[in-house]
């Protein structure tokens, strides 16, 4: 089994550059209302544990925050591989990201050193991401790239049509596999002048038939467990 | 000293230093322009042209028109350029208007397109070597990172990583690597200063800054991408006086600040800072 998380992947814009491998065969909106905010940190954790995690999860401390293994739907895979996974396996190279994104907002740095810093983060993951697959009964690899690049760049089409193309080319590189692929974001973005604001609406896509109807982040839990079982 | 005449003798340092920059970009530089938004910045910038050579501006006078400012800024630029006998080039972007760009597309595209696409054109085609430029280090954090002579590449990239000393007020053009360089010849004026400038030189102003119905443009842009302020000022005088106990931003009323006012605040809650 294969998991795409891909923070922020919004469907408007997987249409819009017509993203088809990222489609999949089944496509569609995740609804997250249930949410007050759409925290990264607070997404991922109720991904992985099917329940909503915001109640545990504090902002201050948010994103030192690890979940047991048993928690997880991790817990039912034979051997698994969590590349920089929020709330399990999530880096601490993101904390640089971080302060190029306070220093920007503080007009200390420039927009290029923030974004070289997201883009270095995504090539390190994609490498580890890619030599994992097959490797193990279940790969989940985080990408952040549309959520980072996103906050201070949505309404510049060129550098998100960059992002998106990159996420698809990614995704290509999984296509011929067998296994179970799930591509999920954990919320969606939408424009604020030139930056970007999360949506209450992932998205996500299997290489199966789901048969889902705006299914919650936390509805995949169940899923994944089953198709474990089964494999 | 009475306060007036430090004033005075404050405006004539920042003057001299402009003045002598502009004529050092001038002997430097074999194909300079000066960029005029008919602002107020740029307006003075164009006073101090004047004065540096002696009454007549030597070069051509660039105008970016995005066709989406607001008619007093074409009718103030043709009455000027009149007056004071410019050699008035106008940049505009006609393909991309054509195609109907416009800021519901997207403000960044928006401004790329028919701001620096359309200057980018203007300098292929003119091949300018030096472009001076009217901003100010108090503008806004990342202006103040600038120096006087500020080299671009082709793309109008900007290196602010690796900038030149400029000590003792040598200002020296790098031999390669730029496309053209950017000559800020009131780098290190105040906003303040420029209000004080323009009621001592009684320097003609365009009327959007005068408080009209309780609201008035302190920073002239675009119209669907700038906001009047709430003020009462209606006069060059009383500018300087709203100037004097002003804490707010001069550019607050730019639909971007305020976007970006607004990110900050939203990344914050998110935990992202």
């Amino acid at each position: 089994m294969i998991i795409l998380a891909l923070d922020a992947l919004d469907l408007d814009l997987v249409k819009k550059f017509e993203s088809k491998t990222l489609m999949q065969n089944e496509y569609g909106q995740t609804d997250i209302s249930d949410f007050n905010l759409e925290r990264t940190v607070v997404l991922w954790a109720s991904f992985l544990t099917g329940r909503n995690m915001e109640a545990r999860i504090p902002l201050k401390t948010q994103w030192e925050f690890k979940l047991p293994t048993e928690e997880t739907f991790l817990h039912f895979s034979k051997t698994f591989k969590a590349i920089d996974f929020p709330a399990f396996s999530f880096k601490q190279n993101h904390a640089e990201e971080r302060k190029f994104l306070k220093n920007y907002f503080d007009e200390k740095s420039a927009i290029e050193e923030y974004e070289t810093a997201v883009w270095k983060i995504h090539e390190e993951n994609k490498t580890e991401f890619l030599a994992s697959i097959g490797n193990y009964n279940l790969v989940m690899g985080y990408f952040n790239l549309a959520d980072a690049i996103g906050h201070l760049s949505f309404g510049v089409v060129n550098k998100m049509k960059d992002v998106y193309n990159t996420l698809e080319e990614l995704a290509k590189e999984t296509k011929n596999s067998d296994d179970f692929t799930l591509v999920i974001s954990d919320h969606g973005m939408k424009a604020i002048g030139r930056y970007g604001d999360h949506t209450k609406n992932g998205f996500y896509s299997a290489n199966r038939e789901l048969g889902l109807n705006l299914p919650k982040i936390t509805d995949f839990y169940n899923t994944i467990r089953s198709l474990q079982n089964a494999t | 000293m009475a306060e007036s005449e430090a004033v005075k003798q404050h405006l004539h340092e920042l003057e001299r230093k402009s003045i002598a920059l502009l004529r050092e970009a001038k002997a430097q530089f074999k194909s300079i322009a000066c960029l005029w938004s008919t602002g107020k910045d740029s307006t003075a910038t164009m006073w101090l042209c004047k004065r540096a050579f002696f009454g007549k501006i030597p070069f051509p006078v660039i105008h970016i028109d995005t066709g989406y400012k607001f008619p007093e800024i074409y009718e103030f630029r043709d009455k000027i350029a009149k007056e004071w006998g410019l050699n008035l080039v106008i940049a505009k972007n006609e393909e991309a208007l054509d195609q109907g760009m416009s800021p519901k597309k997207g403000r960044l595209d928006c401004c790329t397109l028919l701001k620096t696409e359309a200057l980018k054109n203007l300098l292929q085609k003119e091949k300018y070597d030096a472009l001076i430029l009217a901003i100010r280090r108090d503008e806004h954090g990342i202006r103040a990172k600038e120096r006087y002579y500020s080299p671009r590449d082709e793309q109008f990239r900007w290196n602010y990583a690796d900038q030149a000393a400029e000590l003792w007020d040598l200002y020296v053009k790098p031999s390669e690597d730029f496309s053209h360089m950017r000559i800020h010849p009131i780098l290190h004026w105040t906003e303040l200063n420029v209000w004080q400038y323009v009621q001592q030189e009684n320097l003609p102003i365009n009327s959007l800054y005068f408080a009209k119905d309780g609201k008035r443009y302190r920073s002239l842009g675009c119209m669907p991408c700038t906001v009047p302020i709430p003020s009462e000022a209606n006069t060059i005088e009383k500018i300087v006086q709203e100037l004097e106990t002003s804490r707010t931003p001069e550019r607050a009323g730019r639909s971007q600040d305020k976007e970006k006012a607004y990110m900050m605040q939203k990344l914050r809650s998110l935990g992202y800072m």
